[in-house]
């Protein structure tokens, strides 16, 4: 597999890229604000693997209307534990049962009634926020789409012209190549122009671009920004992350807790895809794929795309948990991506950068109570914030050891 | 005078020469030996040139073609509920290998195990470890090991061999013919009873237990004095003065882990605490414990009983008891007799010598001192060591008679070890059925027709009972790697059982269930309890100790002549078991500072006056070849050879090295001994033998390194033996500005009275930190790659000095001197206190080696994984799963050091940050301070004003290394106090 689009960065565009990146991703973040509703979003993340409210049928029937046709204490029981209502011979339980091809609806205990009559209330509310809150985020519910839109053209943008750079720098570099060639030889051989200074001042112009493109050439070696590669299985986030606003950490559970987000063992993957047989884009044939990993016991061989040297120690739990930044920040918009690509360099330049601008959650943490001095300058008000880089983010062995 | 510090004999003597000038001048220069002569001369040849010439085209063919690798990320098809990757697990086990016992943490990650830990929940352990245990996880991934089971030297199945063996058990049993199951002492309650219905399925077969090294004379006395064939439990922390007589208890003892501990819990002054337990050596050979000896003692192994026997009568005179003839000796007993006599109950008379007298008198002496039912249990007896010469004497006889059919050995390889291995060899030729339960093809396996490939203990199931009452349990933290299954699990197979052994466990304790808990409803609850503790401890309400019947003692006339020989385990390798373990074979004897071999250790006056120098070859009784260390403290008329080594189906870092002594055991009377045997010793002239010791690497110059003073000067002065350091402090004046650090500051200490120089921290660190084994010629040439090492220096009298243990590493100093000469910045300061090394910025200029007063700092000489030239383990698919992942494996050309466990201290940090609160002190450990049996090593805050360490550095002891130099170390010292007079 070749590396696509091996280019060098430019810092320039970059940074007003990041600016505007983090304009619009805190305008799209902006809006899940209130805390009941949050989490209910996350709770339905579950039940969107087979329902829609008002896009039709998954593998489960379309939830519009479901809180009008029955009663929220059947609902609850239905959503804990559906098996249990049928196995008691419930009339309502098992007709649905036997509508949706006895498919049964896994149990979700992990839901407390509170919960489960939160979802309720947001299946009521069509898949938007609790009605009370509605009117504070109003204004921008249709603000994420169009937001949405423009960022995937702004990453397609950048990156064809990234690759159109990166072909200029290398037309520049064999024109200044032959260049020097051609004031050489005139110089030597053919001696058609008299004055010897154009030469030098040729050559050394060449010399100054030709170093310059190799500079830039070399600081980009070993790192795969815009790398897309082909991975085993036609897998799109695009589907599960955007259009079915699967959260990212449902699939990657391990962000939270250990340094590595986690590839999802093939059994989550089979969750949905135990009844989900069949794609809209790719029909059965990829999907297929999973089932034959997991009736094989061979484990799909996916193609690590963002990819850390050795000597590099990255914890994911620290900065999805304590530095609190979301997935988007450093991989992009995966949920415009049909296959993954590398959005950013990941060069030690860019964690610094971000290392010196991003706030340490300093007066939440209790763990930063250690830091008396830092506390004192803020209360004194010679310090409004503490920064990762106030705390040692620039040191060496915070990353390598 | 002021007293005389010297690492090492050249070093005394040097010291000695007239002048200062003189000495300094006539420094051993730095050995070149074994360099090529390139290597010396800095030339380079026209095949060097054209050797770079290619290597720079490569290397820029290589750049241009630059294509990333595809790197492949494969996750589980099921993800275990416990098992995130990335984040570690911890198991509680138990570490048996037939001779020591510790109750262990296993590490883990993505399901391997990487570390071992000490378990603090342990009444016996107590959260220490020793160097075999930690780098017992190293024999886990052994190349040596046995991939699947063995028939006649080819691999096959365990069906066949199910097959062939419960056919031949059959026949046997049928036929009535006599088999042998020959075992390592087995302290497993499950497994005992499992032997038991094995042997009563089969009554053909008679089970023998074998220990390398023998302790059944203390059985035997106990029997004769008690009634009772058993080992009491010591209980040294409860002793004011213990009196040793050649009981290495600190090095290998019977339980050196649970006694370092005990022991160590005495020697604290910490906390206001001015009492210190004191410790008489009488010994044979400068060893571990009489390194640590108030008053240490040398003497020859056949005077042992005649002082014991002189002790006993100064005791026996006090105390109105019975006095027995006995002999003079060169040493004196009153001062030990009289503490003795003054800490009746709280004393404690060991002895180490496999002897029926000297156990006897031991027993004696500590019944008219009361100490029975005080600082000895018989109630709670300790299972280790079991084996009795009778019963192998009388199956060697059996064996070569003929008469034995069927011989199944099991963890155990007499071939190599048994003293008298010829006789056994000869019988195991005419056993017509052998049968071996091995993890490797060792010597008595590879004699055998069926191997039968065991599991390592990181795979097993198991309990153990050590003592009598403390119960631990053993759980697999990984999948058997190859086609091995264990022992127990072959005998139920044969058995005809359809269970496997967890069940057989599992069974035995819900039958035995009442004997531990009173209510036994829930076993579930106990089960999974007793699985996360690891350990249960009933604590038995104090019942008598049986009688004391008196029986007649007697004492040995010491012999003058000839040599005696002393045989002793190593703090690395011990019986052997551990030769192929990389890491021990290179881990410097705390005493010698020798690594990879064995050798005779001379005493001094007998050097000088026969013109022996160190590495010169000497024969011993005329036939076996070995090199000479000249050993201060080496008794009079004595000689000591490690045991271990010459092994010849070790496996490759193992086979070869040093030479086998186990045929000079003293095996004449019933009891087996390490010491004893008279040996002649003659030098080979004009051989030398190169010996890779680490003495001369780190000399310190003579400057003040070691402090040190006796406890009633530090009773009427707490800085006694400390002067200097309020002198430097008042001195002290410095052109840096001082750090002052926010919130954290890490730092270290390290109380020389505790420390006993058990290199256990050496390969912890070497462990958590993938520090590569570089060979023998490679630590010649002073590249040794530990990250810590354990300084030792002698003082006073070479015939009998005091010795000094002193752990050093990377001491993270405030104003560090290899900072500010590092071209590149490679290494610097964190806002924690920490001299960060960033391995990937470093270009080798090593100019931070030289300016660093310490010499911690190391240099990757070569690429040490991956390169068959250095074939330990870091060459194999295999031997690199112990590597820890969260730690760098480093590469050619950069200089490297200790990094106060960063990993550690970043995961412990992130822990805190996740559960939103500060860290609490003593949570945050390096692997060294964790597994400190002594916690002599301790680590934590300096900013924590509560903190163990900031305590410490409140104490009057407390002193940096070097610190007129001003760099302020974050790591401080405590001076050592001897409990001595005068």
């Amino acid at each position: 597999m070749i590396i696509k689009g091996f280019v060098s960065r430019n810092p320039w565009k970059l940074q007003g890229f990041f600016v505007i990146f983090l304009f619009l991703s805190s305008l799209l973040f902006s809006l899940p604000s209130f805390s009941q509703t949050a989490e209910t979003e996350t709770n339905f993340a579950i039940c969107k693997a087979c329902h829609t409210i008002g896009g039709g049928k998954l593998v489960g029937p379309d939830l519009k209307g479901v809180t009008e046709k029955y009663d929220e204490a059947w609902l609850v029981k239905f959503i804990q534990n559906s098996q249990a209502l049928i196995d008691a011979g419930d009339p309502a339980a098992i007709k649905v049962w036997e509508e949706n091809s006895k498919i049964p609806m896994p149990p979700n205990p992990q839901l407390n009634e509170e919960q489960v009559k939160d979802i309720i209330l947001y299946i009521k509310n069509d898949g938007k926020i609790a009605a009370s809150e509605i009117a504070a985020g109003e204004d921008e519910t249709k603000t994420p789409d169009e937001v949405q839109v423009e960022e995937t053209d702004a990453h397609k943008l950048l990156a064809e012209m990234k690759q159109e750079d990166a072909r200029h720098m290398k037309t520049t570099f064999i024109v200044m190549i032959i260049l020097i060639f051609i004031s050489l030889f005139d110089l030597i051989v053919t001696k058609i122009v008299k004055w010897r200074w154009i030469h030098t001042i040729i050559i050394l112009i060449s010399l100054t671009i030709g170093g310059e493109v190799i500079f830039v050439e070399a600081t980009s070696l070993g790192r795969q920004q815009y790398y897309q590669p082909d991975q085993p299985i036609w897998f799109s986030h695009k589907v599960h992350s955007g259009q079915n606003q699967i959260e990212c950490e449902y699939c990657h559970f391990t962000a939270d807790k250990s340094m590595h987000a986690g590839i999802p063992p093939v059994q989550v993957c089979l969750n949905c895809h135990n009844q989900v047989k069949e794609g809209k884009i790719t029909g059965t044939e990829e999907i297929a794929k999973i089932h034959d990993s997991y009736n094989n016991g061979k484990p799909i061989e996916w193609v690590k795309v963002h990819n850390l040297p050795d000597h590099v120690y990255f914890n994911h739990a620290q900065h999805v948990n304590i530095g609190q930044l979301e997935c988007e920040e450093c991989h992009g918009m995966v949920e415009e991506m049909d296959q993954v690509i590398q959005v950013e360099d990941l060069s030690m330049r860019w964690c610094i950068d971000c290392h010196r601008i991003t706030e340490v959650q300093f007066a939440s943490n209790r763990f930063y109570d250690h830091y008396k001095q830092l506390h004192a300058l803020i209360e004194k008000g010679e310090k409004s914030s503490v920064k990762v880089v106030d705390i040692g983010g620039e040191d060496c062995q915070k990353c390598h050891y | 005078m002021e007293k005389q510090y010297w690492q090492s004999l050249e070093e005394y003597k040097e010291l000695n020469k007239p002048t200062v000038l003189e000495h300094k001048e006539s420094q051993p220069e730095f050995s070149i030996e074994g360099l090529d002569e390139s290597e010396i001369k800095g030339q380079s040849s026209r095949r060097d040139f054209l050797k770079m010439l290619g290597f720079s085209v490569g290397t820029v063919a290589l750049v241009s073609s630059c294509q990333m690798p595809i790197r492949k990320a494969i996750p589980l098809l099921n993800q275990p509920e416990e098992l995130i990757p990335g984040v570690p697990n911890y198991y509680a086990s138990t570490f048996y290998d037939g001779n020591d016992y510790c109750s262990v943490l296993v590490k883990t990650r993505e399901n391997r195990p990487i570390k071992i830990e000490g378990n603090d929940m342990s009444k016996i352990t107590h959260g220490g470890t020793s160097a075999r245990v930690q780098a017992s996880v190293l024999n886990l991934y052994d190349d040596a090991r046995l991939k699947d089971p063995r028939k006649r030297e080819v691999e096959t199945d365990w069906k066949t061999i199910d097959r062939d063996m419960m056919m031949k058990l059959e026949d046997m049993a049928k036929a009535g013919q006599k088999a042998i199951l020959l075992t390592s002492t087995i302290i497993s309650p499950s497994t005992r009873e499992l032997i038991k219905e094995f042997t009563a399925t089969y009554p053909n077969i008679e089970w023998v237990q074998y220990d390398a090294v023998s302790y059944s004379a203390i059985r035997k006395a106990n029997e004769l004095h008690f009634g009772q064939a058993i080992i009491p439990s010591y209980h040294f922390c409860k002793a004011n003065v213990v009196v040793s007589f050649n009981a290495d208890f600190l090095g290998n003892w019977l339980m050196p882990v649970a006694f370092t501990k005990q022991f160590s819990s005495n020697r604290k002054l910490t906390n206001g605490n001015k009492k210190l337990n004191r410790l008489y050596q009488y010994e044979s050979r400068m060893s571990l414990t009489g390194a640590n000896a108030d008053y240490r003692y040398g003497i020859r192994p056949s005077e042992e009983s005649a002082v014991l026997m002189n002790l006993y009568n100064e005791i026996a005179k006090a105390t109105g008891g019975q006095t027995n003839g006995s002999h003079t000796t060169t040493v004196d007993v009153k001062q030990a007799a009289n503490d003795l006599l003054a800490n009746k109950g709280k004393s404690l008379v060991v002895s180490g010598t496999n002897n029926l007298q000297i156990q006897l008198i031991v027993n004696a002496i500590n019944h008219l001192l009361e100490n029975y039912g005080e600082t000895l249990d018989l109630t709670r007896p300790i299972n280790l060591k079991q084996g009795k010469e009778a019963d192998m004497q009388r199956i060697v006889k059996e064996m070569n008679t003929g008469n034995i059919h069927g011989l199944f050995v099991y963890n155990i390889n007499p071939a190599y070890d048994y003293a008298d291995a010829g006789a056994f060899v000869s019988g195991m030729l005419k056993v017509p059925f052998k049968v071996a339960f091995s993890e490797t093809c060792d010597e008595t396996a590879s004699l055998c027709n069926f191997v039968c490939t065991t599991n390592n203990y990181l795979e097993s199931w198991d309990d153990a009972e050590p003592i009598q009452g403390s119960f631990s349990f053993t759980q697999p933290t990984v999948r058997p790697i190859f086609n091995t299954r264990q022992f127990q699990d072959s005998l139920i197979k044969w058995l005809g059982l359809k269970v496997d052994y967890s069940t057989y466990m599992e069974e035995y304790w819900k039958a035995m269930l009442d004997q531990h808990q009173e209510d036994t409803g829930d076993f579930t609850a106990f089960w999974n309890k007793f699985k996360h503790d690891g350990v249960i401890h009933h604590d038995f309400d104090k019942t008598d100790q049986p009688k004391f019947t008196n029986q007649n003692l007697s004492a040995q006339k010491p012999s003058k002549n000839g040599f005696e020989l002393v045989l002793y385990e190593k703090m690395s390798i011990g019986t052997g078991k551990y030769t192929n373990n990389p890491w021990l074979l290179e881990m410097p004897d705390p005493i010698t500072t020798a690594t990879w071999d064995n050798y005779v250790c001379v005493p001094v006056r007998y050097a000088d006056e026969n013109g022996l120098e160190h590495e010169d070859v000497v024969k011993v009784n005329g036939e076996m070849e070995l090199p000479v260390i000249i050993q201060a403290g080496q008794p009079e008329g004595t000689v000591s050879i490690a045991l271990g080594y010459g092994r010849t189906a070790a496996g490759k870092a193992g086979n070869g090295v040093g030479k086998n002594v186990f045929p000079l055991m003293n095996f004449k009377g019933g009891y087996y001994d390490v010491a004893g045997n008279t040996v002649t010793i003659e030098k080979v002239s004009g051989k030398k033998y190169p010996l890779a010791l680490t003495q001369m690497h780190h000399n310190m110059e003579g400057r003040s390194i070691v402090r040190e003073t006796t406890l009633p000067k530090y009773k009427e002065n707490p800085s006694s033996g400390n002067e200097q350091h309020l002198i430097d402090d008042k001195n002290n004046v410095t052109l840096y500005q001082k750090i002052d650090y926010d919130g954290i500051h890490w730092g270290m200490t390290i109380d020389l009275t505790s420390c006993t120089g058990c290199a256990n921290c050496v390969i912890a660190c070497q462990a958590e930190n993938n520090v590569p084994v570089i060979g023998k010629d490679q630590v010649r040439k002073r590249r040794i790659m530990h990250w810590m090492r354990i300084d030792r220096y002698f003082s006073a009298d070479p015939e009998n000095p005091d010795v000094y243990h002193m752990p050093v590493m990377c001491l993270h100093c405030d104003n560090a001197p290899c900072e500010n000469v590092c071209p590149v910045a490679a290494t610097n300061h964190s806002n924690e206190g920490l001299n960060q090394m960033a391995y990937n910025r470093c270009i080798g200029t090593r100019y931070c080696i030289n300016n660093c007063p310490y010499k911690v700092r190391r240099f990757n000489w070569y690429e040490f994984v991956n390169n068959n030239k250095f074939d330990y383990n870091m060459n194999s698919e295999l031997g690199k799963m112990v590597l820890n992942p969260d730690v760098i494996v480093r590469q050619r050309g950069v200089v490297e050091k200790c990094s106060l466990c960063v990993q550690r201290l970043q995961e412990k940090k992130l822990q805190a940050k996740m559960e939103n609160r500060e860290l609490v002190d003593g949570e945050v450990q390096t692997a060294c301070s964790q597994s400190c049996p002594t916690g002599a090593i301790q680590f934590g805050n300096l900013k924590d004003e509560n903190s163990v360490v900031v305590q410490n550095n409140k104490e009057e002891r407390m002193y940096h290394l070097l610190e007129h130099l001003h760099i302020l170390p974050s790591t401080s010292y405590l001076t050592k106090v001897r409990n001595k007079e005068a």
